[in-house]
C-alpha cells in the first residue's frame, strides 16, 4: 500500500476538525473492546501468562530459522506448496501464476493486514480478478474505497447511519434499514460470492511448525468459508508467525482472543493442515493449499538489536484500544497498515524510519500500551528508541530542533537560563503563540498570564 | 525464483540470530495461570457443565440427552421446524432427521459430529472429514456430541488430536456473529445463525 505516514500531523488535524464524530466512534469502539478484555482476564493470573507468551514467541524467533524449516517439510508432507517471498512483488508474482494457471475470476478474502501491506487488493484487480473482501467490516470499507482503521475492527470509525447511507447507496437497503437487515444483504452478496469464486485468501494468525498447522480465529465464519469452500486456498503468513509446538497453540488462541474482544475464544477458529482432497479422502474442501511464507522487511526487524521485540506481536489490537492518541483519530491518520502504539514500532521497522518518521512521536508515552501487550512487547521503551534514531539521523523538524538545542544550552548554564527565564517572561504572547513546538501546544488553550518577575527575582526578593 | 527467496530469507534470518542470546521455551503453562475452575476429566459432570454455560453464554443452544432412545424423541421434534436437512456423512443414521435431503447451499438444517468439545472455552471440534459444507452454510447447525468427548480445557481437547488430524479442525463456539456495522451485534452474518450442541450420554459424575 502507499505510505503517507510522513503527513501524520495534517491527516490528524484534519479527521479531529473535520470529522469529530471519528472520534466518537472510534472511543466508544475501543472503550468497550478494552472492558470486555479487562472482564476476560479478571479469573487468571494475566501476569505470568504474559510472560510465558513472551517467552514462547522470543523463544520462537531466537530459533525462527529451524521452526521455518520444520513447518514447510510439515506443510509439505500435507500436499501443501510452499512459497517464499521477499517483497510485495514476489507475492505477486505467486497470485499472478496461480491466477493464470487455474483460470481464475472471482476471489474471496478474509481480512489480513499483511495483504494490506503488499497492496494485494489492486494487483488482484489489475489482473482482472473480481475480489470480494467478506469480513463484514472489510466489505464496507473496500465498498467504501478505505483502509482498515483498526487492526482487529477495520470500520470501527463508521457509524450505523454510514452504514445505512452506503447499503442504500450500493446495495438498495432502506434508509433506515437495522444491523440486522444491513448484514443480510451483505450476506446475500458474499453468499453468492463464496459459492462461486475459483480462489479463497486468508493471512494466518500463527503457524505451528511442529505440525504445519496454520490456525485462524474469527467470529463471522467468513474465514471459515473462504478457506474451504472455493477450489485454490492461498495463505499468506508473515515468517514471525510461527509457534513452536501445536502444545502452544491452545493459549495463543485464547490469549489473543481475550485481548481483542475479550471473548474466550473466537466464535470459528480454523486449524489448517493441508488441501481437503489430499488428506484421507474428504468430501470438500480445497483441491490446492498454498502457503506464502513473507519477510517484506520482517529479517530487517528481527536483525534490530532493539527493536525485533516488536516482532512477538499478535495482532490483538488491545495497544490501540488504551491508547489516549490513537482515540483521537482512529487508524487513518497514521497513513500506514498498521496504526496505534505497534504501528509507530512496527512502521519504522518494516518500511523504513524516512517513511514513518512521525509515528513514533503520536504517543503520549503513557505506557498504557504495554500494559495491556500480552507478549509484554516494551512499547514505550521502543517509541523512545525510534525518536532518538530520528533526532540522531536529521528526520525531525529543524525548528523544533534548534529550539531543544537552546533549551538543553540554557537548561546546563545557569546564567544564560536566567536570561531566557527574562526573556519569556516579557515576551507578548502573540509572539510566543506564533514559536515553533508552542504553536501546537498553544491552540486551543489559554495560555497563563505573564507576571512580568520571573521566578528567580521572586525567589531572591523573599517569597512568603 | 521462491527457492532463491528462501534461501536469502533463511540466511538472513540466520545472521539476525547470530549473536543474539537464545530464549528457551518456558515449557508447559504453569497449572496456577489456568482459570481457577476446576475443570474435570473428558466426560465428567464438571465439564459438560462448564461446556453448556459458556457455550450457551456464546449464544449457542445446548441440549442435554441421557440415552440414545431420548436423542431420537428429542430428534424428530426439532426436526419438524424445517424443511430440508443438509447432512455430514459422519453422522450415524438413527441421529439424522427424517427430512428431505438439500445442497448444504439450499438445506434448512445441516447436521454433524463434533470429534470433541472444550468446557474452558465452550469449544466444538468438528473435522473436515465430515465435510465443511453442511457445517457452514446452512442457517442453523446441529452437532450431535458424545459426553465422552467433552474435554475440560482447549489444551486437553486439542491434545489428542495432533496424530491424526484432518485437512481442517475447526472450532465453533457459538452462532456466526459481527459488531462491525455501529458496533451492534448482529448473528448470523456468514455462518450459522443459530446453532446446537445436542449432547448424547449418561452422566459420568464429577471429576473429583
Amino acid at each position: 500500500m502507499e505510505i503517507h505516514s510522513r503527513d501524520y500531523r495534517q491527516r490528524a488535524r484534519h479527521i479531529i476538525q473535520e470529522t469529530p464524530e471519528v472520534r466518537e466512534a472510534v472511543t466508544a469502539a475501543t472503550q468497550t473492546f478494552d472492558d470486555h478484555r479487562r472482564a476476560a482476564f479478571d479469573d487468571l493470573d494475566r501476569d505470568a501468562l504474559r510472560r510465558w507468551a513472551e517467552g514462547v514467541k522470543s523463544h520462537a524467533l531466537t530459533h525462527l530459522e529451524e521452526y521455518l524449516q520444520e513447518a514447510e517439510a510439515r506443510l509439505l508432507e500435507r500436499g501443501a506448496q510452499v512459497h517464499w517471498a521477499e517483497t510485495a512483488s514476489d507475492v505477486h508474482q505467486v497470485f499472478q501464476h496461480i491466477v493464470a494457471k487455474h483460470g481464475v475470476r472471482r476471489a474471496v478474502k478474509a481480512k489480513s493486514m499483511l495483504s494490506e501491506e503488499i497492496g494485494l487488493n489492486p494487483f488482484l484487480e489489475a489482473c482482472g480478478v473480481e475480489l470480494f473482501e467478506t469480513d463484514l467490516g472489510e466489505y464496507i470499507i473496500q465498498l467504501l474505497g478505505e483502509p482498515p482503521s483498526h487492526i482487529v475492527g477495520p470500520a470501527i470509525h463508521r457509524s450505523l447511519e454510514d452504514v445505512q447511507g452506503l447499503f442504500h447507496d450500493r446495495l438498495g437497503t432502506p434508509f433506515d434499514a437495522s444491523p440486522e437487515e444491513l448484514a443480510k444483504a451483505a450476506r446475500r452478496v458474499l453468499r453468492d460470492a463464496f459459492l462461486t469464486a475459483d480462489l479463497g485468501i486468508s493471512g494466518g494468525n500463527f503457524l505451528v511448525a511442529e505440525t504445519g498447522s496454520i490456525a485462524l480465529i474469527e467470529n463471522e465464519g467468513n474465514i471459515r468459508m473462504s478457506t474451504s469452500l472455493p477450489r485454490i486456498h492461498v495463505a499468506l503468513v508473515g515468517i514471525e508467525k510461527v509457534l513452536p509446538r501445536w502444545a502452544d497453540l491452545p493459549t495463543f488462541l485464547q490469549v489473543t482472543s481475550k485481548s481483542a474482544t475479550g471473548q474466550p475464544v473466537g466464535t470459528f477458529v480454523s486449524i489448517i493442515q493441508g488441501p481437503g482432497c489430499l488428506v484421507g479422502q474428504e468430501p470438500d474442501g480445497p483441491e490446492e493449499f498454498h502457503v506464502i511464507l513473507v519477510d517484506c522487511g520482517r529479517t530487517r526487524l528481527l536483525a534490530d538489536p532493539e527493536a525485533w521485540e516488536a516482532l512477538r506481536c499478535v495482532r490483538c489490537g488491545a495497544c490501540l484500544n488504551v491508547c489516549p492518541v490513537y482515540r483521537q483519530t482512529g487508524g487513518h491518520a497514521y497513513g500506514y497498515v498498521y496504526s496505534g502504539p505497534i504501528g509507530a514500532i512496527i512502521g519504522p521497522g518494516l518500511v523504513g524510519l524516512g517513511e514513518t518518521v512521525p509515528l513514533p512521536f503520536a504517543s503520549s508515552l503513557c505506557g498504557a500500551c504495554e500494559e495491556v501487550c500480552p507478549v509484554r512487547i516494551p512499547i514505550p521503551k521502543l517509541l523512545h528508541v525510534w525518536r532518538q534514531r530520528a533526532v540522531e539521523r536529521g528526520l525531525t523538524d529543524g525548528a523544533e530542533r534548534s529550539i531543544l538545542d537552546l533549551w538543553a544550552a540554557a537548561v546546563t548554564h545557569p546564567r544564560l537560563f536566567g536570561w531566557v527565564e527574562k526573556l519569556m517572561a516579557i515576551i507578548p504572547e502573540w509572539v510566543s503563540r506564533r514559536l515553533p513546538m508552542l504553536r501546537d501546544w498553544n491552540s486551543g488553550r489559554e495560555l497563563p498570564v505573564v507576571e512580568g518577575r520571573t521566578f528567580r527575582e521572586l525567589w531572591e526578593e523573599g517569597i512568603e | 525464483m521462491s527457492q532463491e527467496a528462501r534461501k536469502r530469507i533463511l540466511g538472513r534470518v540466520r545472521d539476525a540470530n547470530r549473536d543474539r542470546e537464545t530464549v528457551a521455551h518456558p515449557g508447559p503453562l504453569p497449572e496456577a495461570v489456568e482459570p481457577p475452575v476446576p475443570f474435570g476429566k473428558a466426560g465428567r459432570t464438571d465439564s459438560v457443565g462448564a461446556f453448556e454455560d459458556r457455550f450457551r453464554a456464546a449464544g449457542g443452544e445446548v441440549v442435554r440427552l441421557f440415552e440414545e432412545g431420548s436423542a431420537q424423541r428429542w430428534l424428530k421434534e426439532f426436526a419438524s421446524e424445517f424443511e430440508s436437512v443438509a447432512v455430514c456423512i459422519g453422522v450415524p443414521d438413527d441421529l439424522q432427521p427424517d427430512l428431505p435431503a438439500a445442497p448444504s447451499s439450499d438445506a434448512a438444517l445441516g447436521v454433524s459430529v463434533a470429534v470433541g468439545a472444550a468446557a474452558q472455552t465452550g469449544s466444538l471440534l468438528l473435522s473436515s472429514r465430515e465435510g465443511h459444507q453442511s457445517q457452514l452454510l446452512p442457517p442453523v447447525h446441529l452437532v450431535w456430541l458424545r459426553v465422552q468427548d467433552v474435554y475440560g480445557t482447549l489444551g486437553d481437547a486439542l491434545e489428542g488430536r495432533r496424530e491424526n488430524l484432518p485437512a481442517t479442525l475447526a472450532l465453533h463456539s457459538g452462532p456466526s456473529k459481527s459488531a462491525d456495522i455501529g458496533q451492534m451485534i448482529v448473528t448470523g452474518v456468514h455462518g450459522p445463525g443459530r446453532i446446537i450442541a445436542a449432547i448424547v450420554g449418561p452422566d459420568m459424575g464429577t471429576g473429583v
